[in-house]
């Protein structure tokens, strides 16, 4: 309670005194305002103290000046008088010591300072009876301390590139300052320039005694220095000495030399990276930026042809194209055009592209246009388009076709052809089997011989009296002779056995006795020629074949189509054996009859195919002219139908059917 | 220049914040009553280091609350008043000695007095001014939390201090938790001006006051360390 009141009355007080202080204030501080005016002020000025400041917090000095007014300038003339604040005497207390060395200064020693106290000094005059200037201050408010002393510096580090460096800057505190007793607790300040800059670079406050300074170019010289003050007051001291630091940049290519390692390095490791990348999307990389070009692609031709040149052939091709020369069809005499059944062209395909059966007009069929059947979707199997297939089949059934109606007038090969499709499989009775007539054919006669010996493609199987028609191609390749013919098959195999066998006798005698069957009847009698009997053929079967055979007829009629030099052989043979009495001659071809049916030959020999690829079936070749047997590789290439046995046209006409 | 001292103050007061961490716990001997006996967990020379941090601390925290309360009230014809020093400060009851040479000449124990009791005098007046300068319409949080800190660590270091003392001299004290502090709200609604001149007076003086404090604990650190160099000057 006691201390209540206490405490209250001291706040009173305190409040009261400060009233009281507060006008006292006013009054000095408009003395004081005046006294720090600067000397712009007026060009008439009286003494003034310029300054007061401590070094070290114990001692201060005060210096003035006379001002304008040279008559005081003498020493005395001026006096100073101080005033502590906590003095118990209230008087104005003159100054301890006025300084000898140093005019118009005025020097206080410890036992005059206090600290923490205001302390209002006076410049009087001599007779104390004018003031010239007062002020009050408080010692630790005009502290400046001394400066730092001991400036040096060192190397921190130098950067990589050489171009900067770092240091530490060390000094120590100014002697006079008692900072180990804590009297003074300094705090430093560093400044640092190039040497011949104006400005200076200023660090933060330093409470140690070290400062490192960072981010100095070499080759530069740099000027540092460094001042205190005490920590939490304002008045900064002098500055120290300026130290200059200069570090001088060392020549080195190690810094640049990494750097270029790395960029080469960098370009080696893009481009591998590149290349993989390229290696790896190879495919898709050609097909971006080289888009295949689609290769030049003519119907009906190969492209073999055109990359090895084969001019000659290419333009075959051409030519025989028809939609390039559909001329051809009417203008060559040598064409021949094989009559094919567009679904038979399809079986035949299937089949795969045999020669032979492009030969044998794949499914001839009755009614179809004696033009080029062939399908032309042929993307360039050249080998299995045949444009230029001679239309045995055609001829073929025209001859059928014709002997049937003129007696004698037909050939064998039909009659056998008919007889073997007669046949059926059946052993051929000794008795001529009736003839069938399979082919509707049209009356259109008259120049079925000079048609088969020209060779009029145009006219086809329609004047052709000594050529059977083929209706239909089986799948397995054997042509069907209309109607109910015999199978292709076993016409196959005699072209086999001729090919590979020396089948002349045979062959001779097949002809023969077609001719003879061709001769003696004037029914058709086809005779199945077996394969296994090498393409014998009975006596008997000849015999029927050949009656009312006329050899020199026959021999003097050349085959006009006759391919196989063998078949012309047999002709000729078979002419000139057959010109005989058909019975006596006949005896020693007679075999046993292992039911030997003369193949089914409704169709031409073809002798060649020329570079057309069409085929010959050129009866300009007489039978003497080349009894040698003509290359059979130009035979087997187109593969024509060689049946052993075919009858020539000649020999055809000499049937006396 | 005295903004950016201000602002360096302020930066520094921030760095003063971070460490008061370290010191914002009480001491470890501080307890109720202050009995000797409980106090043997820290050492003399820990103890007085931690006094003296706080002593220092409180000096720059008064200094900055100061400065920023002469920005913001007072008008620069008024700053030169620092210079003028302690004119208006409350003289003390009690003989503060005021010269360098005069602490060389006392004992620590009236050192130690003598920071003790200024202390003491100065709890109950930053109290008061805490509350004054809430009055105020613009005055910065800053300054309200650097006073009332500087309140809250006054106490503090009392506590401290009478520690020390017991420790070293020997010798109970009274510290001002042991009686309860009422203060006497001081109401009276002067003006703006002179309200301002009372407060920035206020500060002031509690700077110096602080300063005190800082250089009593100091040379007394020095005493303890090395006797002989402090003694001789």
């Amino acid at each position: 309670m006691e201390r209540q009141v206490k405490s209250g009355k001291m706040v009173v007080r305190y409040v009261a005194i400060l009233h009281l202080q507060t006008v006292f204030l006013l009054g000095i501080e408009t003395l004081a305002v005046l006294g720090h005016a600067p000397t712009s002020e007026a060009p008439r000025q009286g003494p003034h103290f310029t300054s007061c400041l401590s070094r070290e917090q114990e001692t201060f000095r005060c210096w003035w000046s006379t001002g304008s007014f040279q008559n005081l300038s003498q020493p005395g003339a001026l006096r100073v008088f101080f005033l502590k604040e906590n003095s118990i005497s209230r008087n104005w207390t003159e100054c301890p010591d006025y300084t000898r060395s140093v005019p118009n200064e005025c020097f206080f020693n410890k036992t005059y300072t206090s600290i923490w106290t205001s302390y209002c000094v006076q410049l009087r005059s001599g007779a104390q009876n004018v003031t010239y200037d007062e002020r009050c201050f408080s010692v630790e408010n005009i502290v400046h301390p001394d400066p730092p002393i001991g400036l040096n510096w060192t190397l921190l580090n130098v950067s990589r590139s050489g171009l900067h460096f770092d240091i530490m800057a060390r000094w120590e505190p100014p002697p006079s300052a008692d900072v180990k007793t804590g009297w003074m607790t300094l705090v430093y300040e560093v400044h640092y320039r190039e040497r011949n800059s104006s400005r200076w670079e200023v660090l933060d406050l330093e409470i140690g005694t070290q400062q490192s300074i960072f981010g100095l170019h070499t080759n530069k010289e740099y000027e540092v220095r460094v001042r205190c003050k005490m920590r939490t007051f304002r008045n900064f001291g002098d500055f120290s000495e300026s130290i200059f630091v200069h570090v001088s940049q060392i020549p080195s290519k190690e810094s640049t030399f990494p750097v270029t390692l790395v960029f080469i390095f960098g370009a080696i490791a893009v481009a591998i990276l590149l290349i993989l990348v390229i290696f790896s999307q190879q495919q898709r990389l050609m097909v971006i930026l080289l888009p295949p070009v689609p290769a030049p692609k003519i119907k009906g031709i190969d492209p073999e042809l055109l990359k090895k040149g084969k001019l000659d052939e290419l333009s075959s091709i051409l030519s025989s194209h028809p939609i390039y020369k559909p001329e051809m069809f009417h203008e060559d005499p040598w064409v021949e055009f094989i009559e094919l059944d567009l679904d038979g062209m399809e079986a035949g395909e299937k089949m795969g592209c045999s020669d032979t059966q492009r030969l044998l007009g794949v499914g001839a069929q009755l009614g179809s246009s004696h033009g080029l059947g062939v399908k032309d979707d042929d993307s360039g199997r050249a080998s299995c388009y045949e444009p230029e297939l001679p239309e045995a089949d055609p001829d073929t059934l025209a001859a059928i076709c014709l002997a049937q109606h003129e007696k004698g007038a037909t050939s064998l090969l039909p009659q056998s052809n008919l007889s073997a499709t007669t046949a059926g499989g059946t052993p051929p009775d000794p008795d001529p089997a009736p003839i069938r007539d399979p082919i509707p054919c049209p009356t259109h006669r008259p120049e079925s011989r000079p048609l088969v010996q020209t060779q009029l493609s145009t006219h086809s199987w329609i004047n052709m009296d000594f050529y059977a028609q083929v209706s239909d191609v089986t799948p397995t390749g054997g042509v069907m002779l209309s109607p109910s013919q015999q199978s292709r098959v076993t016409e196959k195999i005699p072209v086999e056995k001729k090919e590979g066998q020396d089948a002349q006798v045979p062959e001779k005698e097949n002809v023969g006795e077609q001719q003879k069957k061709a001769e003696g009847k004037k029914r058709f009698q086809l005779l199945i020629v077996t394969p296994e009997e090498g393409a014998y053929t009975s006596e008997v079967d000849a015999q029927k074949v050949s009656s009312g055979y006329s050899h020199e007829k026959s021999c003097e009629d050349s085959i006009p189509q006759t391919i196989q030099p063998p078949a012309k052989k047999i002709s000729q043979e078979a002419c000139q054996q057959l010109g005989g009495p058909t019975g006596d001659y006949q005896s020693p071809y007679l075999l046993p009859p292992p039911i030997p049916v003369p193949p089914v030959s409704d169709y031409t020999v073809v002798q060649d195919v020329d570079a057309q690829h069409s085929l010959l079936l050129n009866p300009t070749t007489t039978v003497t002219a080349t009894p040698a047997p003509t290359p059979t590789p130009t035979l087997t290439k187109p593969s024509p139908a060689m049946a052993v046995g075919y009858l020539s046209p000649d020999l055809l006409g000499n049937l006396p059917l | 220049l005295e903004p950016q001292t201000h602002r360096k103050g302020c930066g520094c007061t921030l760095l003063l914040w971070l460490s008061l961490g370290s010191l914002g716990y009480p001491l470890d001997c501080k307890d109720d009553q202050g009995s000797i006996t409980r106090c043997t967990s820290i050492s003399q020379d820990k103890l007085l280091d931690r006094v003296i941090q706080h002593a220092e601390l409180i000096y720059r925290v008064s200094e900055e609350s100061c400065t920023l309360f002469e920005d913001m009230f007072v008008p620069f014809a008024l700053h030169s008043q620092r210079n003028r020093g302690g004119n208006m400060c409350m003289t003390k009851s009690f003989a503060i000695p005021g010269s360098k040479s005069e602490l060389q000449q006392i004992s620590d124990k009236w050192l130690l007095h003598s920071v003790l009791m200024l202390i003491q005098s100065w709890i109950e007046p930053m109290i008061y001014l805490q509350t004054t300068l809430e009055r105020y319409d613009d005055a910065p949080d800053a300054l309200l939390n650097k006073t009332k800190w500087v309140s809250d660590k006054l106490l503090s270091l009392e506590q401290g201090v009478a520690v020390l003392i017991r420790k070293m001299l020997d010798e109970g004290v009274f510290t001002s938790a042991e009686f309860t502090a009422s203060l006497e709200r001081y109401d009276v609604q002067l003006d703006m001006p002179d309200s301002v001149l009372r407060d920035y007076t206020l500060l002031t003086c509690f700077k110096k006051d602080a300063h005190k404090m800082e250089t009593f604990l100091k040379l007394l650190k020095c005493r303890q360390t090395d006797k002989f160099g402090c003694f001789l000057f």
